[in-house]
């Protein structure tokens, strides 16, 4: 019955065949048909699956394998080309080929002037088609093979306009990084074989709590190397330095990849894997810890940059650090429901940002933009509730998800004081730090008078709209959410109830917005003093804790330099050297001996007598 | 006739051709001179096979003139080839394979 759900995986994958093959031949607007229809198919089919998925009883939702055939069988090791179809991977589905086909929509009105139209969508759909293999795979393998994907897809769009030098580099670092993850993934499919004899998601997790007890080296060691993937494809310390370069690639592609969808990766992969990660409750503080450090870290760096995808990336950062708390905390499908409303409301923030970004020609620094509420009244509207979504403005989608994670994380079983206080300060300078963008981009004096921004045609409006109301109501579908997952992870989630905690929460969130509005409305001139005050700490912050200048210092400088040894010292003197040697010993031997071959015959017949008497004087008289 | 009168002519036939291959230059007096020493040996080989009464010793004599005679026609068509090429006659001159 889940048969149809192949089409899913198909559908993106024949519209980047068709758009590599045949994109520089056919037409602009057939691009644009073929690159959003067949990402949207994938979502109609998406919904047939959910309600296929609906159709059965709840405790028969999970573990539905659809195996096509074996694909390898060789001793015992066996693959079959499967993918999974439970609530878990059938939600993943709909928010990336739903949000994913919002964004190619508004790709087709925001890359129009792109000499590289078709490329563009061919990416786009390598990418959703990649991602939704990591999703639907129903093993460690197509898992890895999903991941390596996206991170080669994440790449080439990153450095899509290759002309530009830091476009490169960005791309360049974003794949390093995550191949560190991919590594890390790679050994724990090794270590998991090893335990198991198996790769498959359900054996796995069917075999695990019997064969380990809580914090077994074995499964430590498992979950942590599945972390490592984790931490590097959703950019959390100390692997997080290259999502913000990655802002380099198109707008809809940070949206896409670098908001929505691939940098959630990290928290799918530790929803699925739960079984194993609740057998490792170590494993699961240390995600929590740095889900929440990440979340403060990425804060405070957001509330100094200029660049307004920098800042709309650092919230990525911080976002993605609360869903990896609510991991560490146990409290699953509230992760999972701030990855559905973060999608939305982060896609909209930067589908909006990329709106202004149009509209003024490319420019991205916030000092430079102002006044755009009149000018440009549809992108401020979506990006004021983009903002309030993410600053957790009341009855907004973010307020339901934001706010139940912080309120767990001092409640729930593996919560503490620390947890709920880190989280509650960084609710406070999200909703300070976004604010500070919408100030400085909407409201005052304009602040560059060459530029004519205009509102943004209807292809990128409808788009903006359509998030909009997502981000707004999209909070509402809490309890779909956790009565839909509740069969995967086993459970319902608890939901806690604690007025004052709620109350101080909204308080903090407001607070944030209050400040950003004081400080950039009622008192401009102070900021410079405030600079000032606080030199040393912006400095600091400005340069993002110099993590980049220090990751440079201890691993880039001296692997420059080994490269460099090895280049001049090993390579010239030492190996170049012995195989010229090697030459040259042989033509000075061969010079001395080819003094006997003189091209004489009758010296050599002279030699042969004498030889050959030599010998009967040997053989007569010895 | 005895061994060693065989022994002697056939040993003194053979060195006549050894010096004369080494001193002449002339490819075709060297020819000859090789001729001289593989009949030298021929000589000894029939001598000892009435010697020993078997047959073995003919038989390899007639291998050898075969050889010889196939040998000649290849160095003769080489010998001919380079006066072709080259107009002379002394092997001293032909020394192209000097390393």
């Amino acid at each position: 019955m889940f048969a149809s759900s192949w089409f899913i995986l198909l559908f993106p994958l024949a519209g980047f065949i068709v758009l590599s093959w045949y994109g520089g031949r056919i037409s602009k607007p057939l691009v644009g048909l073929v690159g959003c229809g067949t990402v949207g198919a994938s979502f109609l089919t998406s919904l047939v699956a959910l309600s296929d998925l609906l159709f059965l009883p709840t405790e028969e939702r999970i573990s539905k394998v659809h195996v096509l055939y074996q694909w390898v069988s060789a001793a015992n090791f066996k693959l079959d080309l499967a993918i999974l179809v439970d609530p878990l991977s059938v939600f993943m589905f709909l928010i990336v080929t739903g949000v994913g086909f919002v964004i190619h929509v508004y790709s087709i009105g925001y890359m129009h002037d792109d000499i590289e139209y078709s490329r563009f969508f061919s990416y786009l759909n390598l990418f959703i088609f990649s991602m939704l293999v990591l999703i639907a795979a129903a093993d460690f393998f197509f898992l890895i093979v999903g991941w390596a994907l996206v991170g080669l897809a994440s790449y080439l769009l990153i450095g899509f306009y290759k002309e530009k030098t830091s476009a490169v580099l960005a791309a360049r670092k974003a794949f390093v990084m995550n191949v560190i993850g991919d590594v890390g993934m790679v050994i724990a499919a090794f270590v998991i074989f090893e335990s198991f004899g198996t790769l498959s998601f359900v054996d796995v997790f069917a075999a695990a709590p019997e064969m380990f007890r809580p914090n077994d080296d074995q499964i430590l060691l498992i979950t942590l190397l599945l972390l490592v993937g984790a931490f590097a494809k959703s950019a959390q310390l100390p692997l997080h330095t290259w999502l913000p370069d990655a802002m380099e690639g198109p707008t809809p592609v940070s949206a896409l990849i670098h908001a929505a969808t691939m940098v959630t990766a990290g928290v799918y992969l530790i929803a699925r894997c739960h079984v194993l990660y609740e057998l490792a409750p170590f494993t699961m503080y240390l995600i929590a810890t740095v889900g929440v450090l990440t979340a403060v870290f990425a804060g405070t760096m957001g509330m100094v940059q200029y660049d307004i995808k920098r800042v709309i990336a650092y919230s990525t950062m911080s976002q993605l650090g609360y869903m990896f708390l609510a991991m560490g905390i146990g409290v699953y499908s509230l992760g999972m429901f701030h990855l559905m409303t973060h999608a939305f409301f982060k896609a909209l923030l930067f589908l909006a940002a990329g709106s202004v970004i149009h509209a003024l020609n490319g420019e991205q620094d916030i000092r430079k933009m102002g006044g755009l509420k009149n000018v440009m009244p549809l992108t401020h509207a979506t990006f004021l509730i983009g903002a309030l979504a993410l600053a957790g403005f009341p009855l907004t989608s973010g307020y339901f998800s934001k706010e139940a994670i912080i309120l767990s994380s001092y409640h729930a079983e593996m919560g503490n004081f620390v947890f709920w206080a880190i989280a509650l300060i960084t609710a406070g300078m999200t909703a300070f730090y976004i604010f500070r963008v919408y100030f400085s981009t909407f409201i005052g004096e304009t602040r560059s008078p060459d530029a004519h921004p205009h509102e943004s045609p209807l292809t990128m409006a409808l788009p903006l709209v359509f998030l909009a109301v997502l981000a707004l109501a999209g909070g509402f579908l809490g309890p779909l959410v956790d009565a839909f997952l509740a069969p995967v992870f086993g459970r319902e989630v608890h939901h806690f109830h604690d007025g004052v905690l709620e109350t101080i929460a909204l308080i903090a969130g407001i607070g944030g917005i209050a400040t950003a509005a004081l400080m950039y409305q009622v008192s401009k001139d102070r900021i410079e003093l405030m600079k000032e005050v606080f030199a040393p700490l912006y400095d600091l912050l400005f340069h993002k804790y110099y993590v980049d200048e220090i990751y440079d210092f201890l691993i880039v400088k001296p692997t420059k330099a080994i490269g460099k040894f090895m280049e001049e010292k090993a390579e010239k003197q030492g190996v170049d050297f012995a195989v010229d040697q090697v030459g040259f010993q042989v033509k000075e031997v061969s010079r001395g001996i080819s003094f006997w071959q003189t091209g004489r015959v009758r010296t050599y017949a002279l030699n042969m007598v004498a030889g050959m008497v030599i010998i009967l004087l040997f053989v007569v008289f010895l | 006739m005895g061994q060693e009168f065989v022994l002697l002519v056939s040993s003194s036939v053979f060195c006549v051709g050894a010096c004369g291959f080494i001193i002449r230059k002339n490819p075709l007096i060297m020819f000859m001179s090789v001729e001289l020493m593989l009949n030298s040996v021929n000589f000894l080989l029939i001598a000892y096979s009435s010697f020993l009464n078997s047959l073995d010793g003919q038989i390899f004599a007639l291998i050898i003139m075969t050889v010889a005679a196939a040998e000649v026609v290849v160095g003769l068509a080489i010998i001919l080839t380079i006066f072709r090429t080259r107009h002379e006659m002394d092997v001293d001159q032909i020394n192209a394979l000097k390393g």
